[in-house]
């Protein structure tokens, strides 16, 4: 995992989701602060230099959506995951557009908070400005769109660049099915079939075959993680 | 009915004050009628006398009195006169010449016309209505001029029972018009009313009787009957989904509840938990997908998204479909392609176009024949913009076509493949928001789904 602070501010109203996730986001390392309402969000929030908050939108007080601007207009520059359970794409477009990084609807499984956090996290760390990416003896050249296992090239389709792509970016981290169809699809629903698996399935076989180590590994029940062995 | 729900009734209150307005226009214009007509008659009859008087005057004065008794008799004598009244008199009231036994007392000095009876003619015993024109010669005799004007006061008088007797017809037929025409109105509202209490009361199998005289009321208990249909099919959808969601739902959270019973009896064992919770995990993800299914196609249905409309391109949407499936047709043996023009143009909702092609390739891939071909053709057909999935499966049968729209909706023959059955409501809500229709054809072997989107009519 990276170094950096990894503490976190939740937005929670209900206590038991609230207790949840601080037990759940400890275990993982991370420091966690909690807030139960819309003015205790903005004291927090503004008091201490956070990595990433997660807000629900429907709090007692004050919309989860106004805090998140109060708290921009005031100068917090963390990323923002709204975790809500307007599902809608309009409500999520809303979230989005008020200044939300990322959206996530309830339920939710803990992993896939866990792949955002991660994802949202790395944002405020410096990117790369490689055109060359390297995972293993992966290769990949953005500006070229080709791929290279141990200098060999691998016949890729333009969307399954931009899905091994994704998944070198996020490399080391649990990447979920939702978040690649977004990614990579630009499409905010669940077409609800194993879709995702079959699509990276072909890929794996492109990327993982005959070679040296396996590069591609699914991580059961949230989805799919790159990394080199070691 | 009652009389008096008929008069309480607007449709007579608005007949009663059309009545009204349009009787006292129609009595003002016979009113004018009758004194323009009768004024008419009477001023040519004035002119008549006034030219009689004046010849007689003229021979007063070129002959003098003599002369005057001399033309006065002889029009007397003339039967062409026989109505006309002349009577000369000399300043004693004496008469001197005339068909008048004496000088009628309505007719002075001071006025020129003077209306009076007079016995005249044969029948002595009638006194008939004269209009003369009198005046004092110069040497003090005085002369009368006139005509019997029975005639034309009687003409006036009938002309008057006439319009009258009109006008009060005219009224009578008015108000039993409108009573007539209001009865049929209100009792046709009645019917309607009483078929939407019975409703009320029973339920939605009672439907407005028609008079099968095809006008507007036929129409609107029609429309209303039309209306009714869709509710009560409405209603047996809700039932059969309700039906299918408890279905559908209870399969799923039986399993959950039997692992979790046998977790929660049984010993603690690990890999054995953590099989069972990873099944139950599994199953719960299902029932929420089914969930977020069902509110994503209410929130379809509720057309809000319509403001988001874009123009966008078929053929692009199709391909980024054609190839998210490809991986899965590869795997299958099944060979998918697109074809068809290069720019299909709609307007519309991009993620919910690729969501219902999705949907359509989807099933095409799980229903179809493993190992077959699957077409999906974008054209530009006259105005239309199309869209044709083709397969080369089964098939779905002629009398199941209505029914596979219906949200949950499943074939026998694929209740147990995967999929919750909402895919083809999802489909058919995308279309309906789109205004494009929806065609299933036979393809032998094989179904072809069609999507074609008409341009608005301007």
């Amino acid at each position: 995992m990276t170094g950096g602070h990894r503490r976190i501010l939740v937005v929670e109203d209900d206590p038991e989701t609230a207790g949840q996730l601080t037990e759940q986001l400890t275990s993982s390392g991370y420091q966690v602060d909690l807030a139960a309402s819309g003015g205790e969000a903005l004291r927090r929030g503004a008091s201490c230099d956070h990595a990433v908050i997660t807000i629900d939108r429907m709090l007692p007080d004050i919309d989860g959506i106004t805090v998140m601007r109060q708290l921009r207009d005031g100068g917090v520059a963390a990323p923002f995951l709204i975790i809500s359970a307007l599902g809608e794409v309009d409500d999520r477009v809303r979230g989005l557009r008020a200044g939300g990084d990322d959206y996530l609807v309830k339920p939710f499984s803990f992993v896939e908070l866990l792949a955002r956090l991660e994802a949202l996290g790395r944002r405020s760390e410096t990117i790369a400005k490689d055109t060359i990416l390297r995972v293993g003896d992966l290769a990949i050249d953005l500006i070229s769109r080709t791929a290279y296992r141990h200098g060999k090239d691998i016949p890729l389709l333009p969307k399954e660049f931009q899905l091994l792509e994704y998944l070198v970016r996020n490399e080391g981290r649990v990447v979920s099915r939702a978040m690649l169809l977004q990614h990579v699809w630009d499409l905010h629903f669940d077409p609800s079939t194993n879709i995702i698996d079959v699509y990276v399935g072909r890929v794996r076989r492109k990327v993982d075959d005959q070679q040296a180590y396996p590069l591609i590994h699914t991580v059961r029940g949230v989805g799919y993680c790159l990394r080199a062995p070691g | 009915m009652l009389l008096a729900d008929t008069l309480r009734s607007t449709t007579f209150k608005l007949a009663l004050v059309a009545i009204v307005t349009f009787g006292l226009i129609a009595s003002a214009i016979f009113s004018f009628v009758y004194l323009s007509a009768a004024s008419f008659v009477r001023s040519r009859s004035d002119q008549a006398i006034m030219t009689e008087y004046s010849s007689l005057r003229g021979a007063y004065e070129r002959s003098g009195r003599e002369g005057l008794i001399e033309l006065i008799r002889n029009r007397i004598a003339d039967r062409s006169s026989a109505d006309d009244v002349y009577l000369l008199v000399d300043s004693a009231s004496a008469v001197l010449a005339g068909n008048l036994d004496k000088w009628p007392s309505a007719a002075t000095a001071a006025r020129e016309w003077t209306e009076f009876r007079a016995p005249h003619g044969p029948d002595a015993a009638s006194e008939p209505l004269f209009r003369a024109m009198s005046a004092t010669l110069p040497s003090g005799d005085r002369l009368l001029v006139g005509t019997d004007i029975s005639d034309l006061d009687s003409f006036a008088a009938k002309i008057r029972a006439a319009v009258i007797a009109i006008i009060f017809l005219m009224f009578v037929i008015a108000v039993v018009a409108s009573i007539l025409v209001t009865q049929r109105t209100v009792g046709r509202i009645e019917s309607i009313d009483a078929t939407s209490r019975a409703i009320m009361e029973s339920g939605l199998d009672k439907r407005i009787p028609l008079r099968g005289s095809h006008d507007e009321w036929d129409r609107v208990a029609e429309n209303l009957n039309l209306m009714l249909d869709r509710i009560e099919a409405l209603m047996g959808d809700v039932k059969q989904v309700s039906d299918n969601v408890a279905h559908d739902l209870r399969t799923p959270l039986t399993r959950m509840r039997g692992r979790l019973e046998k977790a929660y009896h049984g010993e603690r064992l690990g890999e054995n938990d953590q099989a069972l919770i990873g099944d139950t995990l599994a199953d719960l993800d299902a029932v929420l997908r089914m969930f977020a299914s069902i509110t994503r196609i209410a929130h379809i249905e509720t057309q809000v998204r319509k403001g988001a409309f874009r123009n966008v391109n078929l053929v692009e949407i199709a391909s980024e479909v054609v190839e998210l499936y490809d991986a899965a047709a590869e795997r299958d043996g099944t060979d998918l392609s697109l074809t068809g023009d290069r720019e299909v143009r709609v307007t519309g909702d991009r993620d919910l176009l690729f969501d219902a092609i999705a949907n359509l390739v989807d099933n095409a891939i799980k229903h179809g024949r493993a190992g077959g071909k699957i077409v999906v053709v974008c054209e530009n057909v006259d105005a239309d913009a199309v869209i044709a999935i083709t397969d080369d499966g089964p098939g779905i049968p002629p009398c199941e076509r209505d029914h596979v729209f219906k949200r949950f909706y499943r074939l026998e023959q694929s209740r147990y493949t995967p999929g919750n059955g909402l895919g083809l409501s999802l489909v058919a809500a995308v279309a309906h928001l789109h205004g494009a229709r929806i065609e299933m054809l036979d393809h032998s072997p094989g179904l072809q789904f069609k999507l074609r989107f008409s341009p608005p009519a301007s």
